[in-house]
């Protein structure tokens, strides 16, 4: 009875129950040192509604229109640095309320607008590269290789797949350029595509499929590679540097995945329906699938997209509103959608809470559970829809145990650099790096 | 020598053909005529871009030398252009008077045509990924399959009953077609059970699913590339009845004949059949190591029991997971013809080049003008051109948006029909008329203002006011087959692709049509000269007019809410292109007053110049602009081939693909030729003279 009670069960789609695949490995190989750290980045898209998720601004004044030349905050920035215990949760925020001691609501943090690309586009593309303007050539963004592949570079070595990248994109037309629907990078142009439907999600992580036969054809095509790779022009190479790394890529992972063949068959986790699913469920779902392979083992870095940028074309919020919406339209729209726009906010950091509820319930060996081994934030690109601003953006970094100090609101001074907080994540896991992107310090009051 | 006689004769002919003054500026002249640039900057430019720290749309013409704007030939570009359709100045600053204006354009056309020289390289054609439409049709074509591999919602009008006969230069009457995304059951078609499709690759920032910068390989999809290559080979369709090239490839060969050394027959068998198939899967002859490879790897498989047909398919499963089937690209080395016939059949059948192609491509004579014109001819008669009607217009016009569109139910009740949208049929009609313009070789014109169209019963009625009332086939409610009639149009207020039902539906609201979005639209598709991005710091109009705004117009309404002057400078350009279609309402109906009672105000000026009074007018104004539309659709054609954005360079060859096209009465098969013709396409070196390729300006 002690062994089945200290088992967690996760509830999956559809009340299928999801067990943990550890138990076992827990009873044998049960130390603290074994437990990888992961770090996992919720993208929000289209800002927030300020004065619903700042604390101090709920009376400021409403946007109205789409302020797109104004990207700055039209209430006063409080512009001096602060760290006070979190308290009183704003409303938008409120659904954070059990998670108050472990987590980190982070203001004050700026990124740099390169002029020449449409904003929705660099908010969410440039998000976790955040390089100075005009310092990547060729290019009209700012990106180069995103933290979440630079983290992935020190702890993702060991696991099948270095990063995953997860959207909640539903749309079924093809509006709007890749900018808008990723904010996982390799480097300049080149794109870590997300996965958007559960069912391939699923089929990648769990697949039963023989991979093993596909050794020998990675091994022939690699050779042609090298062979065209002589005959092209230097820009082309650079191009097809992409196909050597992929096929690199997919080899390791092959080897891993059978490697951990047997342990991967223990996890009991339904396969996902091809039917249409509500929002919520659809983003719940890709949220359990992410868990579960952060809990696996096949992964230690992921990023998700509760939805794509800007993206106009309305689709249902099911438990919100009777009639299609688009969160970008009323995001322009603020004095009158304001309500609206505030049950999108809160809907969003709904996402975000079941995400930290469902790792928290995963227990680790020596203690601890996943979500205390995991540094998992939840930011804006905007840090409002309708101003568009790139300054004092909604940022909230979730676990970390104890190598976190939590419970905190940290306001940073005025121009401070998000890249700040990607440089302390960086080195919190482990990377040797002096500076990242356009940083200017670390975030020293999140570290115990 | 030789140089110098070229030089000569060039500029001899330039100044006979252009009548413009590139003579008198010959070298010593030069640096005065740059001086007068400057100086024009200077009184008409500077207050807003250089001076006092002002530099809208970050142009600052004041810290600017000659030889650093002539080094600039993007900006030089922008600078022709915004001149070119008086954008610039903005109507409440000084004028620029008309032989000022000219003589700006001619030096900066000048300064263009040699910045372009003198770089170094030409700009090649990137290396680009296949996208998936591409895939498909390269892996059909392959194994010469008899049904698709996946079923894609991008191509979007399905023909049904055979109607597509581009040989006979003629589009039947009566046309049955099914709309994929919108439409019943039009994704499930004859195809590879068993096979997915990896993710549709979204629209370049600049256009098309195709280009270059947008198409890049990751872990994710690399997996895709290499399950496919299995999942292929290994469906259950996969068969000798399905499978084209099933009898001299996968069949083996025959164990009765008498043989002297029974394996070295084998393996040279092997080995002649890959030879064949990989030079078509490769798009070239292949070399002597990489056949060895292929045929070691189909051995190695036999010699460890596989059946042969087998070893055979997990040969070819590797073939196209090979980046040489799944890059396009130049090689840097080669000199030869074969790599333009991957680019001439990439652009215009989305697919690799056929034998007649590849022969012509062995012989070294494709890149002749007279062999190109006739491959052309034959490519445009071929049913496979098809694909480029799957592929260019939907894109070009943008028409994906419309499967978002959904009007307010309430408001346009009849916009909906059991549980199906009339945007299913809607969407036909510009795409039907696309394909008639091209088989028929017709003049791009009528895609502006055509005298006549396809329509279906329902389509037609809902029209209203503007339904032909003359198509006599096909039921009204129909969601799978849809038939469509072609019928004459003598009301100009229709035809043509920028006033039909589809086009100003899916530019609208769900309340109320928003004039700045066709008005963007239309820069972009019709003229090739999108806005930037809204930075508008204006608020959006709401759907439904506050109580103090319900009796005004929507023009008014929108000039109330722009205030601020620096937005006007994109207004003035894109505004008068949206209003004059203010006459449709939301889902492509004719009215004349708002719901207000208030009248509608359609009238305006193109290019500051043209004025109209009526969509009527507007389509006789963009009519006398003809060659700048003909100039634009001759550059979405080019970058479409060219799988990039164009550059500066590409100005020069748009020159001389406007003029052939003029030549031959604008037809569209005309200006297809002469953008495959124009040294953009063809060569993929530097552009030799400058002199020799100067435009020539209207």
């Amino acid at each position: 009875m002690t062994d089945h009670s200290r088992r967690q069960f996760l509830r999956g789609i559809g009340g299928s129950l999801l067990a943990l695949p550890w138990m076992k490995s827990v009873a044998r190989a049960g130390s603290a040192e074994s437990v990888p750290q992961r770090m996992v980045h919720f993208y929000v898209p289209i800002g927030v509604v300020r004065r619903g998720f700042f604390p101090g601004e709920s009376g400021d004044v409403i946007p109205k229109g789409n302020l797109g030349n104004v990207m700055k905050s039209l209430g006063k920035q409080n512009p001096s640095f602060s760290v006070q215990p979190l308290e009183e949760l704003t409303p938008t925020m409120q659904p954070l309320e059990n998670f108050k001691h472990k987590i980190n609501l982070i203001t004050g943090m700026d990124r740099t607008f390169q002029q020449g690309t449409d904003v929705h586009a660099q908010c969410a593309s440039c998000y976790l590269s955040s390089a100075v303007p005009y310092t990547v050539e060729g290019t009209a963004w700012p990106l180069e290789r995103t933290l979440d592949h630079i983290v992935a570079d020190q702890i993702g070595g060991q696991t099948p797949f270095r990063t995953l990248e997860f959207s909640c994109n539903s749309h079924l037309d093809n509006k709007e350029s890749i900018y808008f629907d990723n904010i996982s990078w390799y480097g300049t142009g080149h794109l870590a595509p997300s996965i958007r439907d559960p069912r391939r999600a699923y089929d990648r992580l769990f697949s039963t499929n023989e991979v093993t036969t596909l050794r020998d054809v990675t091994s022939l095509v690699l050779e042609d590679a090298r062979s065209l790779h002589r005959e092209l022009a230097v820009s082309d190479q650079r191009k097809l540097d992409e196909y050597f790394e992929s096929i690199r890529t997919i080899e390791k992972q092959m080897d891993r995945l059978s490697a951990m063949k047997a342990e991967l068959a223990k996890v009991d986790f339904e396969e996902p329906p091809e039917a249409y699913l509500p929002r919520g469920e659809y983003i719940r779902l890709m949220g359990d699938l992410m868990v579960v392979a952060l809990q696996a083992g096949l992964t230690n870095v992921a990023t998700f997209m509760v939805g794509p940028e800007r993206w106009d074309t309305p689709y249902m919020f099911e438990s919100l509103f009777d009639t299609p919406r688009s969160h970008h339209q009323m995001s322009h729209n603020q004095t009158k959608m304001i309500d609206d726009l505030l049950k999108v906010d809160r809907f969003h950091m709904e996402q975000y809470v079941y995400l930290l509820e469902k790792m928290d319930q995963v227990e680790q060996p020596g203690g601890g559970t996943l979500l205390d081994h995991t540094l998992i934030t939840y930011g804006s690109g905007l840090g409002d829809g309708s101003t568009h601003q790139y300054n004092d953006l909604p940022i909230i970094v979730a676990g970390g145990g104890d190598r976190v100090k939590s419970g905190q609101h940290i306001n940073l001074p005025e121009g401070t650099p998000l890249a700040n907080l990607w440089l302390t994540q960086a080195r919190m896991m482990g990377v040797d790096m002096e500076r990242f992107a356009d940083s200017t310090a670390t975030v020293d009051s999140l570290i115990a | 020598m030789l140089s110098i006689t070229r030089f000569v004769l060039a500029a001899a002919a330039t100044l006979l053909f252009t009548g413009f003054a590139l003579a008198e500026e010959s070298l010593p002249a030069q640096a005065d005529s740059r001086d007068d640039v400057f100086q024009l900057f200077r009184r008409h430019c500077v207050s807003c871009h250089g001076e006092d720290g002002n530099a809208e749309a970050d142009v600052d013409l004041v810290h600017l030398d000659a030889k650093s704007l002539e080094a600039n030939s993007e900006l030089v570009r922008d600078l022709f252009g915004v001149l070119d359709r008086r954008e610039m100045p903005p109507e409440e600053e000084r004028p620029l008077g008309e032989s000022d204006r000219s003589r700006l354009l001619s030096e900066l056309r000048g300064m263009l045509a040699q910045s372009v020289a003198k770089k170094s390289a030409g700009t090649l054609t990137p290396i680009r990924r296949m996208n998936r439409f591409q895939y498909n049709n390269a892996v059909i074509d392959l194994f010469d399959l008899r049904c698709i591999v996946f079923t894609l919602p991008e191509r979007t009008m399905r023909e049904h009953k055979g109607y597509f006969e581009p040989a006979s230069g003629k589009m039947a009457d009566v046309v049955h077609v099914g709309n994929r995304p919108l439409g019943k059951s039009q994704m499930i078609e004859r195809r590879l059970a068993g096979v997915a499709a990896f993710p549709q690759d979204l629209r370049a920032e600049h256009g098309f699913d195709n280009q270059a910068d947008h198409l890049s390989m990751s872990p994710l999809l690399m997996e895709s590339f290499l399950t496919l290559g299995q999942s292929i080979t290994q469906s259950p369709d996969f068969t000798e009845k399905n499978v084209g090239i099933w009898n001299h490839f996968f069949q083996p060969p025959d164990a009765s004949a008498k043989r002297d050394n029974p394996q070295a027959e084998f393996v040279s068998e092997i080995s002649q059949r890959l030879d064949r198939f990989l030079g078509r899967a490769f798009r070239q002859p292949v070399s002597k190591s990489l056949l060895e490879r292929y045929v070691a790897f189909a051995f190695s498989k036999i010699e460890s029991g596989t059946s042969f047909t087998d070893a055979m398919k997990a040969t070819v499963a590797a073939v196209i997971s090979s980046p040489r089937f799944l890059y396009l690209y130049e090689s840097a080395s080669a000199e030869n013809d074969y790599a333009l016939a991957s680019r001439l059949s990439f652009f215009l059948w989305s697919t690799l080049p056929d034998q007649e192609l590849r022969d012509l491509a062995e012989s070294n004579t494709l890149h002749r003008s007279d062999v190109l014109k006739q491959q052309i001819e034959r490519m445009l008669k071929n049913r496979k051109i098809k694909r480029f009607c799957d592929s260019f217009p939907t894109q070009w016009l943008q028409l994906d948006r419309l499967i978002s569109a959904v009007p307010d139910r309430e408001k346009f009740p009849g916009f909906f029909f059991s549980k199906y949208r009339d945007s299913m049929h809607m969407m036909l009609e510009p795409l039907l008329l696309f394909e008639t313009v091209l088989i028929e070789n017709q003049p791009i014109t009528q895609l502006i203002d055509s005298d006549f169209t396809y329509r279906s019963k329902l389509l037609d009625e809902a029209y209203g006011e503007l339904a032909t009332g003359k198509v006599s086939v096909g039921g009204n409610g129909a969601v799978t087959v849809l038939t469509f009639q072609r019928v004459p149009i003598t009301d100009r207020r229709v035809g043509g692709v920028i006033t039909n039902a589809a086009v100003m539906t899916m530019t609208s609201g769900t309340q109320r049509t928003q004039p700045i979005t066709r008005g963007a639209w239309f820069a972009s598709v019709i003229f090739n000269d999108p806005p930037d991005p809204p930075p508008a710091d204006v608020p959006a109009l709401e759907e439904k007019p506050p109580v103090e705004e319900e009796q005004m117009t929507l023009r008014e309404r929108l000039s109330l809410h722009r205030e601020r002057s620096d937005c006007r400078g994109c207004h003035e350009q894109i505004d008068p292109l949206g209003f004059a279609l203010e006459n449709y309402d939301p889902v492509g109906r004719w009215r004349d007053q708002y719901d207000n009672d208030r009248q509608i105000d359609s009238q305006g000026r193109l290019f500051r110049e043209h004025e109209f009074q009526d969509v009527v007018e507007f389509k006789d104004t963009i009519l006398r602009e003809k060659d700048r539309f003909t100039r634009a659709l001759g550059g979405h054609l080019l970058s479409f081939a060219l799988a990039r954005a164009l550059e500066p360079s590409d100005e020069i060859a748009l020159d001389e693909i406007v003029r052939s096209t003029v030549e031959n009465d604008d037809r569209m098969q005309s200006l297809i030729k002469a953008v495959i013709l124009s040294p953009s396409f063809v060569d993929q070196a530097p552009v030799s003279n400058p002199l020799e390729t100067l435009p020539v300006t209207p």
